[in-house]
């Protein structure tokens, strides 16, 4: 039954992403502006929003992670395969936001890379994560998994500031399409391509981040159950 | 299509490459980080009989 709905899920999400990229090349319009560069945000965007959303389920799970470390030691560890696995997969759609960003930049602003509010505060954002991906791989002891929380949520503190950067600050990178300013917003014909390719990337994330939890949930009673054994093999 | 269009379509499937080999390049990762734990876990079920 599990494994039904898995191969279910999975089936739709595939069949979204391929729905997506038909729409994203062959029905929305030309841009009138920008032209073919254009639809480059069909996955830049969807990328970003997919990312900051992990980000936050990564603030969750260190917060339950430090909420829960004396009182529930069993959910704390629940909290924290969550709080790894937003972080994680949110490293991987950050990382795809930092690399067709540039691509869309050169031809539209004729520059790879500038340190713009917006770019910089993307690439703050992801090297804080990588951090804290470097330091559960790395650092070892009782406290690296306290100490990751506390990176976890200093790190979704840069979330808000990416989000209102290119509101607080107007530098190279474009206004807000969504919430922005008046007249903002986007043209009803490439508005529905957007959708569909926002909730295809939204499928595929989540089913990454519940893959790469149950993982770290596998990893965590693996290395309990080999604890446990430690100690009665010493008695 | 001009010179900067078709340039411009292949910009947009460099982005969209780079896009899918990010992602199931991450997704086989994870693939093989779960056969691991599981051969790990049978590992153990086997040396405890």
């Amino acid at each position: 039954m599990k494994k039904a709905a898995i191969g279910l899920y999975a089936a739709i999400t595939i069949a979204l992403m391929i729905w997506g990229f038909y729409q994203a090349m062959y029905v929305a319009p030309t841009d009138a502006m920008q032209g073919e560069i254009f639809r480059i945000i069909f996955y830049h965007v969807p990328s970003a929003s997919v990312a900051f959303l992990f980000f936050a389920v990564s603030l969750l799970g260190s917060i339950g992670y430090l909420s829960y470390r004396r009182s529930h030691p069993e959910w704390a560890q629940v909290a924290d395969a969550w709080a790894l696995a937003g972080a994680e997969v949110g490293v991987v759609f950050c990382t795809v936001v930092l690399t067709t960003g540039p691509l869309w930049g050169r031809r539209a602003w004729g520059i790879w890379w500038t340190w713009d509010a917006r770019l910089t505060t993307t690439l703050v954002l992801w090297l804080i994560y990588v951090s804290y991906l470097l330091l559960r791989r790395f650092a070892a002891g009782p406290q690296v998994q306290t100490l990751a929380a506390v990176l976890g949520i200093f790190g979704a503190l840069d979330v808000p500031i990416v989000y209102m950067s290119n509101r607080w600050w107007r530098t190279q990178h474009p206004a807000p399409v969504f919430g922005g300013a008046q007249g903002s917003g986007m043209d009803k014909s490439m508005l529905g391509p957007f959708m569909w390719n926002m909730l295809a990337w939204f499928c595929w994330g989540v089913f990454i981040l519940i893959l790469r939890y149950n993982v770290e949930r596998k990893h965590q009673q693996n290395a309990e159950a080999e604890a446990q054994e430690a100690l009665e093999a010493n008695v | 299509m001009d010179q900067a269009a078709v340039l411009d379509h292949e910009f947009v499937i460099a982005a969209y490459i780079i896009t899918w080999v990010l992602q199931l390049g991450y997704l086989t990762y994870l693939a093989i980080k779960w056969s691991a734990e599981k051969r790990a876990a049978a590992r153990r079920t086997s040396s405890l009989r």
